[in-house]
């Protein structure tokens, strides 16, 4: 729609900014130079030409029709005929010249974004929201795309069509041109009155339109409720009034943009009238010639419109930019982790030293963790315990290198984890979170995750391995069949188990494990115990533990309590120490065995 | 609007189209766009008005009569009256359209809202939410073209009568190629929709690998799985590239074809026309005049052949529309209804040999009997999918039985006023849904007879009554603190205890807690479960639970099995002598301890 992108007045940028956020878009684009630039020399082409047709106009009347030469008037129509062609084929190449320069650049900055993004540690994602990120690489890029397919074409196309006829104008009379030109303030006036209100209004409509969706959505998620209630006809009532909220949103727009329009079309009359007064008085004293006045009439016409499309790009251009401000704040955020020049591969060795550590969340005033140090030995199994909050987590999160510590050091094999590659610390150092986590695609293409190199029989090796091939194998599609989003085709114990052999393929060193509260179905509920447990089998572990059954069956328990490491040993150490917290905490278990089922402690980490 | 689905096959042939939808629509609406194609059938004659003018002057100005200022004015005069019209026509055009899209919203939302509970089963939001915005912004589009369009039609027939006049021969040649541009313009609409649907589809899918890559960052992280995504991602935007650079070809075929085709209308007047000129058939003015109505001409051409094209996508959005709009609500009130009885012992609850399917499912219940005292609470136990639920479904008239019936207080429910059975029952659902409103509206949501703020001392004492008091008195605005999606988040507990002060301050004879405190955080549940023991306190109550200390609170046990209530009695009894009874509760039940938090 017209004019129908709004900027908010928080998101625009001064003329300053503007210009070194497009210089650095300009840099960014610079693949894309020798395209842009043929696409600027066909939309010229196109451009120019159409202001050649008047003047081809007048030839014919005064050169051929007035004098009564045929030669001229058939030169006249040659002349035209070519000049249209030429324009044609100048407007056939720009629509695809200009698309792919335009669509190149934005997949680039798609690219660069999204690379950049994946870089960044766990911290970013915590600063910053998921609609807000995936928005920088959806609507904010969509935004700009209006600004690179049209706004440039219209702006070569416009600059040329005003420059060139106002030469035009000129040279064909400029006493008619200037007198025409009177109303030229007019419009330009009445252009930036109605940016301004049009971008107030297209705001609020936005927003209403945001509105009266989610109500829409509210009372489709809520009908049960609703009509249990006997509220039906109260949410209509209430539908209403935020519908007819919308309806006058629209109108608003509707008469900012009204009065805008008549008034430029009376400018364009009246720039018509202007020119055939001032042309009639010049002729009457023989200064011009018929044709001329025919001509500049004619070219007047042609001048309002591209007038009126630079003051439409003017918005365009401040939604762009502000987008464009957004993502390069992204692209110019460092990760947190990485690596450096003097990086080194990660040897065999699964023993994991955790030597004073402190480590405190951003945007947090009080550490997730204060001073903890660990030894666990190459294959040893450890259960991390404890309330919500505790420290659990964020201390199996620092051992997988998913932050690195404020304080202290972490080292696997005697190398800190901050001089590892990232490469090598993946291979080594396994996640595996509460819950499988599939993305959109085939089971193969979720197993191939970590090592997209691997073949076939080494998939199903890894289904072996973990116990669970005949599951997937029996499938009609076996391991091509799709998963859908989020795994949705899968039960959650399945997707939990395509999350273990994805791991298993791997063949990591040490394996961090974040224990699921909730029961799965029950038919999968052993079967991922079972795979779990060949899995750990030979590997150093560190697992976050809500079961009891799980804590007994680790090597060591550690329990943390506010961010402190508190207690740590065996199972019988601990119950032996009195009034201790693993002691209080198992004799509430002890409690609390019920009839069947198992104990599960607290509600884990989110 | 925001949903875009692409939908292949909602361009048609004309003929194939179901216009007797938007005939209809248009009907209704026929005096507002009455008074617009009347505006722009005056700004049409203005628009004629000006070259005509502009050819008067020029010939006249060449004979020095001195009346060029006349002329001058004439037109100046004629610019006045078509930026007035044009302005009106289009604010008077806008409201109309704007004002059947809204009143078509709220038909099809009020419809939505009244439909039974089984529709909504099948029905998916995201389609519905596409009803009430997509399809009713082409209906929109093109309502709000109708007016221009017929002006241009008469601008059109007029122009083009108007140049037969002048000279019928040059008229031949200067119109010539102007039917090529509607043509080209409908077959342009055509071609290029579903090339930006497509562009819309492949942008959609590069947003849901990038949602699902940030969703699943701790994944992405713990594998290292950033390549992989990469190439995910890659593979969406070289999609977008290549879709988008199809939409262009398509551009480059049809708009610079539309550009030309006037052009060369005018060169055969100038050629033609001048020829006639130098033979003395007619003036210099007349043949500039021409040009004029050739190049105005264009844009309605182009219009209507659009227009068209838009024509046939409201159509076919509004035959979805009608879709919708034709389904006939399943739970309505009896032509006659009868009246609750209001005094003596109230609210027992039967259930005679009832039989009940989801459409053309498995039964669900089996000739189920139940009977449920006045002030009596009975726990319902079965597996999962034994329907527990569907009891309570059926208690609310969601549904009605396929056999048998459901008597509250002596009456069928079918015999009664829909909102007086829901008036009567009560639910606590396993989720709670709070609105986007105030605490107090959202306790008041059931009562049409309290309002949250008039009487808000009834409000806090059914928070109080449901143990939601004290952290309502903690939020930032209390009883004023919005919730719901776009407000204030409350835990699971929380808003349990919300449904249940809404339950409280409803009264109503008969309550159902369905689930109400499996959503809740298992250290929390005794603090649901003291709110439920005083809302049950003197009420015919239905608890429906798997964790047995819920169950223990009921006066009355049913083990609900194969559709039908297999064992009644306490929860000890049951424990005691039914073995089914303990199977059931061992493969829901998980106790559990909340650590120390």
């Amino acid at each position: 729609m017209w004019g129908g992108a709004g900027v908010d007045p928080e998101d625009r940028l001064d003329r300053a900014e503007a210009a070194q956020v497009l210089r650095r878009a300009a840099r960014l684009a610079k693949s894309q130079r020798r395209t842009a630039g043929a696409a600027v020399g066909f939309v010229a082409m196109a451009t120019g030409t159409a202001l050649f047709g008047p003047l081809f106009v007048r030839h014919g009347i005064d050169a051929g029709i007035r004098t009564g030469d045929r030669g001229a008037l058939a030169v006249a129509v040659v002349g035209y005929v070519l000049v249209v062609l030429l324009g044609y084929v100048g407007s056939r190449r720009q629509y695809i010249l200009v698309n792919r320069a335009g669509e190149g650049f934005l997949r680039e900055l798609r690219l660069r974004l999204f690379a950049h993004i994946q870089r960044q540690s766990l911290g970013f994602f915590d600063r910053n929201k998921a609609g807000v990120l995936v928005s920088r690489m959806t609507a904010d890029i969509e935004s700009m795309s209006e600004l690179v397919q049209w706004g440039l074409l219209q702006f070569v196309s416009a600059g040329i069509l005003i420059s060139v006829a106002l030469v035009v104008l000129m040279v064909l009379s400029w006493q008619m041109t200037v007198v025409a030109l009177a109303v030229l303030p007019i419009v330009v006036l009445a252009s930036i009155v109605f940016q301004r209100r049009s971008n107030d209004a297209y705001l609020e409509v936005r927003e209403r339109v945001g509105q009266n969706l989610s109500t829409i959505q509210e009372h489709l998620a809520g009908v049960r409720v609703i009509q249990a209630s006997a509220r039906t006809d109260e949410q209509r009532h209430r539908f209403r009034m935020s519908n007819r909220g919308l309806f006058s949103a629209h109108m608003r727009t509707v008469r900012v943009s009204t009065w805008y329009f008549g008034v430029v079309e009376l400018a364009g009359v009246l720039a018509t009238a202007l020119a055939v007064l001032a042309g009639g008085w010049l002729v009457d004293r023989q200064a011009v010639s018929v044709g001329t006045v025919v001509a500049v009439v004619l070219l007047l016409a042609s001048l309002f419109e591209p007038v009126q499309q630079l003051s439409q790009l003017y918005n365009t251009l401040q939604s762009a930019t502000a987008s464009l401000r957004k993502m390069f704040d992204i692209l110019d955020t460092e990760p947190e982790v990485d690596e450096h020049h003097a990086s080194v591969d990660l040897g065999d060795s699964g023993d994991v030293v955790v030597d004073s550590v402190t480590f405190t969340y951003p945007g947090s005033d009080v550490p997730a963790l204060t001073d903890a140090s660990l030894t666990i030995a190459s294959g040893e199994r450890i259960a991390l315990v404890g309330p919500t909050g505790a420290g659990k987590s964020t201390l199996a999160k620092l051992i997988a290198r998913l932050y690195d510590p404020d304080q202290g050091v972490i080292a696997l094999g005697g190398t800190e984890l901050r001089n590892a590659t990232m490469s090598s610390l993946r291979q080594r150092v396994v996640v595996v979170p509460q819950e499988g986590f599939l993305f959109n695609g085939t089971i193969a293409d979720n197993l191939r995750l970590a090592r997209p190199e691997s073949t076939d029989l080494e998939l199903l090796d890894a289904l072996d391995r973990i116990g669970v091939k005949g599951r997937f194998t029996d499938l009609p599609d076996g391991l091509d069949t799709e998963v859908r989003e989020r795994g949705s085709r899968l039960s959650a114990g399945e997707r939990q188990l395509v999350s273990l052999a994805r791991a298993a393929l791997v063949d990591p060193t040490v394996l961090v494990l974040d224990e699921a509260t909730s029961n799965l179905d029950p038919g999968t509920e052993s079967e991922v115990e079972a795979a779990l447990e060949r899995l750990m089998s030979g590997r150093t572990v560190v697992v976050v533990a809500h079961r009891l059954s799980t804590v007994r069956r680790a090597d060591r328990i550690v329990v943390c309590d506010g961010g402190r490491l508190v207690e740590v040993g065996t199972h019988d150490e601990l119950v032996a120490i009195s009034g201790g917290r693993y002691a209080q905490l198992s004799s509430a278990w002890e409690a609390s065995r019920p009839v069947a089922g198992q104990v599960v402690i607290d509600s884990g980490l989110n | 609007m925001a949903d875009q689905t692409p939908r292949a096959g909602s361009v048609r042939s004309l003929r194939d189209t179901d216009w007797s939808h938007l005939l209809t629509l248009l009907r209704d609406r026929r005096q507002g766009l009455g008074i617009a194609v009347a505006l722009g059938l005056a700004w049409t004659f203005g628009k004629i008005a000006v070259p005509l003018l502009t050819q008067a002057a020029i010939d006249r100005s060449i004979s020095a009569d001195g009346s060029v200022l006349v002329w001058a004015g004439a037109i100046a005069g004629a610019g006045v009256v078509t930026g007035s019209f044009t302005a009106a026509r289009r604010h008077i055009a806008f409201r109309e359209s704007r004002m059947v899209e809204t009143l078509l919203r709220e038909q099809i939302h009020d419809h939505v809202l009244g439909l039974h509970p089984a529709y909504h089963d099948r029905a998916q939001t995201g389609q519905l939410m596409s009803r009430m915005s997509a399809d009713l912004n082409q209906v929109q589009m093109f309502v709000v073209m109708i007016p221009l369009t017929l002006s241009h039609l008469a601008l059109i027939i007029g122009v083009g009568v108007t140049l037969v006049v002048l000279d019928p021969w040059l008229a031949l040649v200067a119109l010539a190629p102007l039917p090529f541009v509607n043509v080209t313009a409908k077959k342009f609409s055509n071609a290029i929709h579903p090339a930006v649907l497509a562009v819309q589809s492949e942008q959609a899918q590069l947003s849901a690998v990038v949602e699902e890559s940030i969703a699943g960052v701790r994944v992405v992280k713990g594998f290292g799985a950033e390549r992989v995504r990469m190439e995910a991602l890659s593979t969406e935007a070289d999609d977008i590239q290549r879709v988008s650079l199809r939409a262009a070809e398509i551009r480059s075929r049809f708009l610079p074809l539309i550009e030309i085709l006037p052009a060369l209308g005018l060169i055969g007047v100038l050629g033609v026309g001048g020829l006639r000129v130098l033979d003395g058939a007619m003036t210099v003015g007349e043949l500039v005049a021409f040009n004029f109505f050739v190049t105005l001409l264009v844009w309605p051409l182009r219009s209507i052949g659009m227009t068209v094209a838009f024509g046939q996508r409201a159509a076919a959005a509004l035959e979805r529309v009608h879709e919708v709009l034709s389904v006939n609500p399943a739970i309505v009130d009896p032509s006659e209804p009868t009246a609750l009885p209001s005094t003596g012992t109230l609210g027992s609850v039967e259930m005679r040999g009832v039989r009940f399917a989801y459409g053309d499912q498995l039964t669900v219940l089996d000739g189920l009997d139940l009977h449920i005292a006045p002030g009596e609470s009975l726990a319902i136990v079965g597996s999962t999918g034994s329907g527990k639920s569907t009891i309570a479904r059926l208690l609310l008239r969601f549904y009605d039985p396929d056999d048998g019936a459901i008597v509250l207080d002596g009456v069928d429910l079918r015999d009664l006023r829909v909102d007086d059975v829901r008036r009567s029952v009560g639910i606590v659902f396993e989720e709670t849904l709070l609105f986007n409103d105030t605490v107090g509206a959202n306790i008041a949501f059931a009562s049409p007879t309290v309002d949250p703020i008039a009487d808000r001392s009834r409000v806090i004492e059914a928070a109080r009554l449901a143990g939601a008091a004290d952290f309502i008195a903690e939020l930032p605005d209390g009883y004023d603190t919005v919730l719901g999606e776009r407000g204030y988040s409350l835990s699971g507990g929380q808003r349990q205890r919300i449904a249940i002060a809404r339950a409280v301050l409803a009264d109503p004879r008969v309550l159902i807690l369905d689930d109400a405190t499996s959503a809740v955080d298992p250290s929390k549940e005794h603090e649901i479960r003291s709110a439920m023991a005083t809302v049950m306190e003197g009420r015919t109550t239905i608890v429906i639970a798997h964790r047995p200390g819920t169950i223990a609170m009921a006066d009355r046990v049913a083990l609900l099995d194969g559709g039908r209530i297999v064992e009644v009695g306490s929860h000890e009894e049951l424990l005691a002598r039914s073995t089914r009874y303990r199977e059931v509760l061992a493969a829901q039940t998980e106790a559990t301890v909340g650590g120390d938090n």
